[in-house]
């Protein structure tokens, strides 16, 4: 039974590994490839911590299960050995986790320059969002521009407002404006790798590209209420043409005034 | 450390035989409908019904159910769901487990899983409902689980697959509606109580923001549109991303919820006047027996409750069955008149001849009717605070229009409904008496555009861009 603890703690970073093995081909990893680049160098920022937080985890685990492991080996009659207050233990289990973070720090700076850093985003994006993306408990509320306007801050007398979908061209980079009317939340979009969230007074912008056209879920990542789990949306990446037409549609439903015209009258 | 894991394990069996009593429990997992305020203020007799006479309660179960067994009463212009067929050929011998079912013209043959009972209205096996192991929708051949007791002729009605809208939309209703909506419909879900507004009370059959005229009903298209783009400025969320199925069996929920409550109000309105609890009080102080009412009661019980009900159930089925049709929508006879800095100075003059007393001369919603104590529906008292009583009896503040937010949507349509047909079950009014569309139309463009006004009445300067040009100012 003295050994029990050692393998039960040797036993876990076990499990771990073989969990982390199987995981991509069972379809326990992410939901399908990066949908941008972006989300490529972000899923490989998490990789790497994956690795060095594993490496760490299984080392770790393995150390104390061998420390109980020789506690345990020895007779009764043994006094045990103190080692706190160990100046060079203290010392190396400070340095060494400082450069591993530092690393990390340095490493994912451009990342994350490029991600959230205005003057490196895409020259596209700079002409403005195409979108207002605003949270509320629990839905998100989406405002365009009118046709050939620029998004203000403010709403505009011919904005068009729909809600939970997003639609946006294909194959180049897009900015919305993240905000919300309430709590916090946060936007996140699980094949794109994204995830920002939306501070109440703010207004965050978030930019992607996209290559492929089809559906992309949006989540919030903010635990916000007990509708949290209501919050989802869908993003709709489609050729410019499409969006187009999908603006003109929206213009045409927003105008609707319910007048039908006798045509059968006139003939 | 043995003493420590022994612990553990032990608080470990304590917690799964909590959860496996919980549950094992059937009553913990079965839901039920409640009845009205209205219908507990009758005298229990009334509700429960005496001498084998069915009262309220049970009037309402025997055409409703519960949520676990849903009746559909056939009355009710609700798609259940199913399929309606008729037997193609007689079945040659007896304890007959195959059947050839036929379509009417037009009605397409259902596929696959939506086959999964065939339910006999007519003939010698009517009222048997047997489950189908198979269905070859080609042929239409339903293979039967086991045999039925009856045996069917050619040309007998059955329904294939009945009651799959309904049950589909209950458990959608459940999981999606029902923690603010509340089981029975009665806006008194779980979450409701933290909520303003507070989730709409199906069982009055009003809803606010339709595209019906004032005296109808909702569509089922209104309350499609309402969980497709949610209720801005309440806690109504958008459903959009559901599937158009989805939404539909909801709606056909919802309805039926709606149907339910009224049908139950309706049958209470007939029975509170002499049985309520108070008016039995009143009439034993003043010499009446209390036996001589019981047995007035189950006179009425006896000879006219079921014909009341049938014509309650008949006035449901007028009503709804007409808020779907075209003579109940809204058609505004012109189209809306242009945005233009002077239809909205025009709509802002008509605005402060009506409008401005509830929703304010700047359009924040405070009016000074905002101010009033109002007189309470069924009692010589005043309602305890100030302000407009909706239907429901909560306070209604008339919307503020200086956001931006239109709950009942923002199409120029939209707004056109509200003001010319008002809104259900509030102080809003049907201005279709008062104003002329074209008229109405000013008023819309007008508070279409006070969101934008750098002061009360001072219009913007832009125009709303691309606003269809109405023919008349065309021409």
């Amino acid at each position: 039974m003295k050994k029990f603890w050692a393998i039960f703690f040797w036993f876990w970073p076990v499990v771990a590994l073989v969990l982390c093995v199987m995981a991509p081909s069972q379809g326990w990893w992410f939901p399908g490839p990066p949908g941008t680049q972006m989300g490529e160098r972000i899923q490989g920022l998490f990789e790497l911590i994956l690795g060095i937080v594993t490496v760490t985890f299984i080392g770790t685990n393995f150390a104390l299960g061998w420390v109980l492991w020789q506690a345990a080996s020895k007779g009764d009659d043994k006094k045990a050995f103190y080692s706190h207050g160990s100046h060079s233990l203290e010392l190396i289990w400070t340095i060494v986790p400082a450069f591993v973070l530092l690393f990390i720090a340095l490493y994912q700076m451009d990342v994350w320059a490029e991600y959230r850093v205005q003057s490196f985003y895409p020259e596209e994006t700079k002409q403005g969002s195409v979108a207002e993306f605003m949270a509320r408990q629990f839905e998100w509320r989406v405002r365009y521009p009118a046709i050939g306007e620029t998004l203000k801050d403010e709403a505009q007398p011919g904005d068009l407002y729909m809600v939970n979908e997003l639609h946006v061209p294909a194959g180049r980079p897009v900015k919305i404006n993240l905000r919300t009317q309430d709590v916090q939340h946060a936007f996140f979009a699980p094949q794109l790798r994204l995830k920002q969230d939306a501070v109440p007074g703010l207004i965050i912008p978030v930019w992607f590209d996209v290559p492929k056209a089809g559906n992309y879920d949006v989540t919030c990542a903010e635990l916000c209420g007990w509708g949290h789990y209501k919050m989802k949306a869908r993003i709709v990446v489609e050729s410019q043409q499409a969006v187009d037409a999908y603006m003109r549609k929206l213009q045409e439903e927003q105008t609707e005034d319910g007048f039908v015209e006798e045509a059968a009258e006139e003939e | 450390m043995s003493l420590t894991s022994g612990r553990f394990s032990w608080l470990t069996v304590v917690a799964i035989s909590a959860s496996l009593a919980a549950g094992c429990s059937k009553s913990g997992l079965e839901s039920s409908f409640v009845y009205s305020a209205k219908t507990d203020s009758l005298i229990p007799e009334a509700q429960s019904g005496i001498k084998g006479q069915a009262g309220v309660k049970k009037m309402v179960d025997d055409r409703f159910g519960n949520p676990q067994h849903l009746k559909a009463w056939s009355k009710l212009p609700i798609d259940f769901g199913g399929v309606t067929a008729s037997v193609g050929e007689t079945p040659s011998g007896k304890a007959v487990k195959e059947i050839l079912l036929q379509f009417e013209e037009g009605i397409t043959s259902p596929s696959g899983d939506a086959v999964s009972s065939v339910q006999f209205v007519g003939g010698a096996a009517a009222g048997e409902t047997a489950a189908v192991l198979s269905w070859d929708a080609e042929s239409g051949k339903a293979t039967l689980v086991s045999a039925l007791t009856g045996s069917p002729a050619q040309g007998d009605q059955v329904v294939i697959g009945g009651g799959e809208v309904i049950r589909n939309g209950r458990v959608l209703y459940q999981r999606h509606c029902s923690h603010c909506h509340g089981t029975s419909g009665d806006g008194a879900g779980p979450t409701a109580e933290y909520l303003n507004p507070r989730p709409r009370d199906y069982r009055h059959g009003v809803f606010k923001f339709t595209s019906t005229n004032s005296s109808s009903k909702a569509s089922r298209e209104d309350l499609s549109r309402i969980l497709k783009y949610g209720i801005p400025g309440t806690y109504m969320p958008s459903f959009l991303l559901l599937k158009d199925d989805e939404l539909y069996a909801i709606v056909e929920y919802v309805r039926f919820l709606a149907m339910r409550g009224e049908f139950e109000r309706k049958l209470v309105t007939e029975l509170s006047v002499d049985y309520s609890k108070a008016s039995v009080a009143d009439q034993t102080a003043s010499g009446t027996k209390r036996s001589e009412i019981i047995e007035a009661l189950t006179a009425f019980l006896t000879e006219d409750f079921s014909d009341v009900a049938n014509s309650a159930g008949d006035e449901l089925a007028e009503a709804w069955s007409t808020a779907d049709t075209e003579e109940a929508l809204v058609a505004p006879t012109v189209g809306r008149v242009a945005d233009s800095p002077e239809s909205r100075r025009r709509g802002r003059e008509l605005y402060l001849s009506k409008c401005a007393d509830c929703h304010g001369v700047s359009g924040e919603g405070n009016g000074p009717q905002t101010t009033i104590f109002e007189k309470l529906p069924d009692a010589d008292a005043l309602y305890p605070e100030a302000g407009l009583h909706d239907e429901w009896g909560n306070v209604t503040k008339p919307r503020n229009l200086t956001q931006g937010i239109y709950r009942g949507g923002r199409r120029p349509i939209d707004l056109f409904c509200r003001m010319n047909e008002g809104i259900k079950g509030t102080k809003m009014p049907a201005f279709k008496t008062v104003f002329s569309n074209e008229d109405v139309w000013h008023i819309v463009n007008y508070v279409l555009s006070i969101p934008f006004e750098a002061e009360p009445g001072v219009s913007p300067g832009s125009i709303a861009p691309a606003t269809p040009v109405a023919p008349a100012a065309a021409e």
